[in-house]
């Protein structure tokens, strides 16, 4: 898989969360280690979105609007509802968190991510339907909006969930 | 956090840079059994978004050598290669090692292919590096500047840095970048060291250093 590049890709970089209904959108995150990217899809409406989101909580005046899980989360949500999404019927998918850095000590923040993106998403009354999360590889992400495929790539594999 | 360093501060931490890279020159020279001479003909504080696009963008492939940094101060060191120019410093650290029958191919065609050896040597050649500068900072500091061993990990630049990243203010000129290069002979190879110090860790690395002040 190369990833597209074309005028319809749109890039969420760290704290970034980017959104589209149109047919040829490919929404991207490039690079994730410990970085979680939530890819959000509603089949019916035909919008996606996908966020970057960098660490499981933090204030929530941080800047960008979903550097945080906890506080960031539902700015997301809000954006893919006033793009015509409806939640309960979206799919939610989630990849990166990974331990890139296994010295140190303190860098555990993939875990951390997993886990809070899981119950962050619990709370609202949504679940994962698809992930790719830790181990101790680098991922890019891609959705497609107009079917939703969500492509994995690292440096020694590509898969698509 | 700014911390604005007047001239006079700033060729302080060139100079201190400068010292340690000598320092790690001789140390692989030792190691190698070739002169060995590390440089950095540039050195800038920059911010977090800097230094990912210092490396190429998050998706282009890095060889990284991390070691952390903890006691007195706080933080993050990274040396960054691209992968071509890792396997050319591994030829040049090995070639002392090694019988010339004995080295890895010089031009491999897979270049995120490591051998055990190549990549022993290239950790050994970012821990080197990156214990001078904290040893050139551990003669200014009472306190020890206590790293962790180095580990080595070939992967997307944004990935390797995600971590360390996030533990810097985002909005302050935080992180020391050096643009430093290894040369044998007529050989020379490109790195980028990054030192990443927690926030409130830069004062202290550059009061170390004496560049405040001044």
């Amino acid at each position: 898989m190369t990833l597209t590049e074309s005028p319809s890709l749109l890039v969420a970089g760290i704290g970034e969360m980017v959104l589209s209904s149109s047919s040829d959108a490919h929404l991207v995150a490039y690079g994730l280690g410990s970085c979680i990217a939530l890819a959000a899809w509603d089949p019916r409406a035909k919008v996606g979105g996908l966020a970057h989101f960098m660490l499981p909580n933090g204030p929530a005046n941080g800047g960008s609007p979903v550097k945080f899980i906890d506080t960031g989360l539902d700015n997301f949500l809000r954006a893919m509802e006033a793009k015509g999404a409806v939640l309960n019927r979206s799919t939610f998918k989630a990849a990166g968190a990974a331990a890139m850095l296994t010295v140190g000590g303190g860098l555990a923040i993939g875990k951390r991510n997993a886990d809070a993106m899981a119950t962050a998403l619990t709370e609202r009354g949504l679940t994962l339907t698809a992930t790719a999360l830790g181990g101790n590889a680098g991922r890019t992400v891609q959705l497609e909006v107009a079917d939703g495929r969500f492509l994995i790539k690292s440096l020694s594999s590509v898969s698509e969930l | 956090m700014t911390l604005t360093l007047s001239e006079a501060g700033q060729n302080v931490v060139a100079a201190s840079f400068g010292r340690a890279m000598k320092r790690a020159g001789e140390a692989l020279g030792s190691m190698s059994g070739q002169v060995i001479e590390v440089q950095t003909p540039m050195l800038k504080r920059c911010t977090a978004a800097d230094v990912l696009a210092m490396a190429g963008g998050p998706e282009s492939v890095v060889l990284a050598v991390y070691v952390g940094i903890n006691g007195s101060l706080q933080g993050h060191a990274l040396l960054l290669f691209s992968p071509a120019d890792a396997h050319r410093l591994a030829q040049i650290l090995l070639a002392g090692l090694l019988g010339p029958g004995e080295l890895p191919m010089e031009e491999s065609s897979d270049v995120l292919n490591y051998d055990e050896l190549e990549l022993s040597a290239l950790q050994e050649a970012g821990n080197v590096t990156i214990s001078a500068f904290l040893n050139e900072l551990g003669t200014h500091l009472h306190e020890p500047v206590m790293p962790t061993p180095p580990q080595v990990v070939i992967e997307m630049a944004g990935a390797v840095l995600d971590a360390v990243l996030l533990d810097l203010v985002s909005d302050a000129d935080q992180v020391l970048a050096a643009k430093t290069m290894f040369s044998e002979g007529g050989r020379a190879i490109d790195g980028t060291l990054f030192v990443l110090p927690r926030a409130d860790s830069l004062r202290v690395l550059l009061d170390a250093l004496g560049a405040i002040g001044i």
